[in-house]
């Protein structure tokens, strides 16, 4: 049993062991093994086009998820609020949106906005005064939409079921005790729901990093950090990529290692 | 007016974002190709007329998810099984943490170490040095397979390892002190109450590869085909809009249907409806 | 007079490299050093153009970046390099397995490319449907027409106007590495006959409907070109029958021919030449039955973000001197007579590179119509998901 877990992890970690291992290569290839070398890091580092892509990324991670704790939050208490009829309408639209599968959304997304690129456009053309007229295109606006678009789910689901534990009394009691609905928001209902909306804030973050095939149709002209290395798959990886990884794992890594002992401190000072 | 509020943005986002874009290629999928490429309007049946055209990538697909699914069970169960009850419990969260990590390397870079390590200078090189010569792994179902196991096996692993986890382990106890045999505690107490979360993993994991695209075009050569491809292909080399549209559509028709298919079974073979998705 | 002379000639290495170091100490301006070099000659013109310029502030400014669309292995690394050296442009390079799939990026809008690498056979379409601008020859003065071989570069101009300037011509044969395959080929039907035999699992094809079907066609004696239904379901037959045997369908087919991974594949002239180069034992063959003769271009799209920058690659490339180093790293012919003098013997005298005309005589040029023919497109969809 034991060795059958233990070949488990290392089926899974072979993988990333080999990437990490890449990343120090001296040789220009990715699958060549030819000495050891940190120059891919600083070649990493200032690959302007690698750096950019990177940005990209992280900027799109950040606002479609940081919208979608906060839009999927104020929808998951909201239905809390609403009859059984519009609830059920929510509910069946939110789970469209988890499980269309990303190429299918991605697509709808791409054939929508250039139909409506191409009637709002030439209108924005004929009214506009002056020469600079402005053209919607797709980039970061319909990334970031079509990211949203799961992440909210995903946030509104969460919080959701979390709120569904919680049960009315508190709520109730506090309303009671004369506190206002935001007092009541503020003080009981947000410190209990807060884990919940931070797990979905960062599974959101993960999902839209990662993401290459939702990006590959909507991005337009941008680049993202798995459209960059999608790119470079088929132009011939150079260990600038096993870099990059390397470094976003660590950095993950490290970032979690922080929460824990944070989340360990708070949890001894109360 | 509190609520409107609360459910506005989200409300909005969802029609902008799935309700419109879904219209969309619907009124697509009955139009048709422009003489260069792209879309032109019409009202025509033609496009789901010719869904047979792709009827390959269909079976592919609709064989594959669910094989990939059972596949991934096999090698998840154990692993989740030994976390939830077999491993030290001081260990535990450090154990299911090592499995969520892989997640954080990008999906692309990891498959494109599994191309190397199945690539002619990886696995095979090796099985060269011990007398299998020319052995091709690469660009094979098998491979596809792997990479399937590979990049969702962590989906499978937590939600099994949830449902086991809950499990009271008294009752394994009550079972081993009553005289039973490990084995019909295994599969007497065990495994039905692990059903939920195989359930959940295997729905999760098969509706997610419905839409699979990366894998097979990484390691399936061009040549394993899924539904995902045949439609990149459509929008991105044929430039036919109306029939990938019309794809697309059928492709959430089949999400769909295996979706309650999968919920059904889950209820009778779970005996309960606490079966959830997420 | 003869000072303006001076001015317009291709500036020497040496002379680029000094005042390169003189920018870099700041005892010249980089307007002195862009017009010194001939550079600026390209932006100096695009100031006096209204509206061809996005950042008004500094006419000569070629901004910090820019991306081409072209295809695998076809540049030496080191231009784009030596381009950022002498501009402050990076060059970000996207590579493409088949023009169906430039053209699809291009039609969906916002490609963020300024310069690409398109055939010879799609020009007339991006011209039809307004993807591509005629090109200001005057930001261009490393072009010199006289020079190009009319042959592999007519397709360039539409209605006496240019659209599009030669990168390189070239060939698609095959590239077998003889030491895992015994077999003499000659021909596309000993390579579809191969691939399903002692290449059983290891032949590669292009993911690209012209090619790949062009050459189906051709080993069934048809046209390369057809797009006659009946012709088509010929080849749709012989392709199907050939799939399970095949190792992949993919336009980049040099890592897996290096790695052994494939012993046998469809090729581009260039691609041979670097896999000859490197392991002598791949060969690279034309089909005597026929096969693919072409010209690559590059051309500006019309909605070029940074379309100075774009010219001004263009015009780097157009120098002779870039345009060897060029074709000493990608070994693919050239089309221009000043770039043929400058070129070392052994890559004049080598036959993947130039092949005797007796060889090139059965091949054609793609037609404009395979790009767009719905049943070319189809056909290799349903190959693929077959």
């Amino acid at each position: 049993m034991r060795a059958l877990v233990f070949a488990v992890y290392l089926f899974l970690y072979t993988p990333i062991a080999l990437v990490v291992l890449f990343s120090f290569n001296s040789g220009r290839n990715a699958s060549e093994l030819v000495g050891f070398s940190t120059q891919w890091y600083g070649r990493a580092l200032s690959n302007p086009f690698l750096m950019e892509a990177l940005q990209t990324s992280l900027i799109i991670a950040f606002t479609s998820a940081g919208l979608a704790a906060v839009f999927g939050t104020m929808a998951a208490i909201g239905l809390e609020r609403v009859g059984p009829r519009v609830r059920a309408i929510f509910d069946g639209l939110f789970a469209a949106a988890i499980v269309v599968p990303g190429v299918v959304i991605g697509i709808a997304t791409l054939v929508a906005l250039a139909e409506l690129f191409s009637f709002v456009n030439p209108m924005l053309a004929s009214v506009w005064p002056g020469t600079n007229v402005p053209k919607l295109s797709l980039g970061y606006g319909s990334i970031i939409a079509a990211h949203g678009l799961f992440s909210m789910a995903l946030v509104t689901m969460i919080v959701k079921a979390r709120i569904a534990s919680l049960g009315r009394d508190i709520v109730e009691a506090s309303g009671d005790l004369y506190a206002s609905p935001l007092t009541t928001f503020r003080e009981i209902v947000l410190p209990q729901i807060r884990p919940s909306i931070v797990a979905g804030f960062l599974l959101a973050f993960t999902f839209s990093f990662d993401d290459f095939i939702i990006a590959f149709f909507v991005a337009g002209s941008k680049t993202t950090l798995p459209i960059y290395v999608f790119a470079s798959i088929r132009r011939g990886v150079t260990p600038e990529i096993n870099a990059v990884a390397t470094m976003v794992l660590v950095a993950s890594l490290v970032l979690i290692v922080i929460a824990r002992i944070l989340m360990r401190e708070k949890k001894i000072a109360s | 007016m509190v609520t409107a509020m609360l459910l506005g943005p989200a409300a909005a986002w969802l029609v902008v974002f799935l309700v419109l874009p879904f219209i969309a290629i619907i009124v697509f999928s009955f139009g048709e190709r422009a003489p260069e490429g792209g879309y032109q309007p019409a009202f025509t049946l033609a496009q789901f007329a010719n869904l047979g055209a792709r009827a390959a990538a269909f079976a592919n697909t609709l064989t594959l998810a669910p094989i990939g699914a059972l596949a991934c069970l096999l090698v998840a169960y154990p692993v989740a099984y030994y976390l939830a009850v077999k491993a030290d419990p001081r260990h535990r969260m450090l154990l299911v943490s090592l499995v969520v990590v892989p997640f954080w390397t990008s999906m692309l870079v990891r498959t494109y170490a599994w191309m190397y390590l199945l690539g002619g200078r990886g696995i095979p090189h090796l099985l060269d040095l011990v007398g299998f010569s020319d052995v091709r792994l690469l660009n094979t179902p098998g491979a596809v397979l792997l990479g399937i196991v590979y990049g969702y096996l962590p989906l499978m692993i937590l939600p099994i390892y949830v449902s086991l986890e809950k499990l009271d382990r008294r009752l394994l106890e009550a079972s081993a002190d009553l005289g039973a045999h490990p084995f019909s505690t295994f599969f007497g107490i065990t495994v039905p109450l692990s059903l939920p979360g195989v359930m959940t993993g295997i729905a999760l994991v098969t509706i997610l590869l419905l839409g699979e695209y990366l894998i097979p075009q990484l390691l399936g050569g061009g040549k394993v085909f899924f539904i995902g491809n045949a439609l990149v292909d459509l929008f991105l080399q044929s430039r036919n809009w109306p029939f990938g549209s019309a794809i697309a559509v059928t492709l959430v028709a089949v999400v769909v249907m295996v979706l309650l298919i999968a919920m059904r079974i889950a209820w009778r073979v779970a005996g309960t409806r606490q079966v959830d998705l997420m | 007079m003869a000072n303006r002379h001076k001015e317009n000639l291709p500036i020497t290495a040496q002379g680029f490299m000094d005042e390169f170091m003189r920018l870099k100490r700041g005892s010249v301006t980089r307007r002195h050093f862009l017009t010194a070099t001939g550079l600026g000659l390209a932006t100096a013109v695009m100031s006096r153009v209204p509206g061809a310029i996005s950042t008004p502030a500094y006419a000569e400014d070629l901004g910090s970046q820019m991306s081409i669309a072209t295809w695998p292995n076809y540049h030496d690394p080191a231009t784009f390099e030596n381009f950022k050296a002498a501009t402050g442009v990076a060059v970000e390079v996207n590579v493409f397995g088949s023009n169906e799939e430039m053209l699809a990026k291009l039609q969906a809008g916002a490609t963020g490319w300024s310069l690409f690498v398109p055939t010879n056979y799609t020009i007339a379409t991006y011209h039809k449907l307004g993807l591509i601008d005629e090109l200001d020859l005057a930001k261009l003065p490393n072009f010199s027409a006289a020079s190009e071989n009319p042959r592999f570069t007519k397709e360039g101009q539409i209605d006496g106007k240019t659209y599009a300037l030669p990168k390189n011509w070239g060939t698609t044969g095959f590239a077998v590495n003889t030491s895992k395959i015994k077999a003499p080929l000659t021909s596309w039907k000993d390579f579809f006959e191969i691939a399903q035999g002692e290449a059983d699992g290891r032949a590669m094809v292009h993911d690209y409907q012209l090619t790949t079907i062009g050459s189906a066609l051709v080993s069934l004696g048809l046209d390369f070109n057809s797009i006659k239904p009946e012709d088509l379901a010929k080849a749709e037959e012989l392709l199907i029958k050939v799939k399970p045997h095949l190792f992949a369908i993919n336009s980049d087919y040099q890592p897996a021919m290096r790695a052994t991974d494939a012993w046998m594949t469809m090729c581009w002239t260039n691609d041979g030449a670097q896999l000859n180069r490197d392991i002598p034992e791949i060969h690279y063959i034309l089909g005597k039955d026929g096969g693919e003769i072409w010209t690559d271009y590059y051309a500006i799209p019309k909605d070029a973000p940074n379309k100075a920058a774009g010219y001004a690659l263009l015009n780097y490339l157009m120098d002779p001197k870039v345009a060897v180093k060029e074709h000493t790293a990608n070994g693919a012919p050239t089309t221009d007579s000043r770039v043929l003098e400058l070129l070392p013997k052994e890559i004049v005298s080598n036959k993947i590179v130039y092949p005797d005309e007796a060889a090139l005589t059965p091949l054609e040029f793609g037609a404009a119509v395979t790009l767009t023919d719905p049943g070319r497109a189809e056909l290799m969809a349903r190959f693929k998901s077959a």
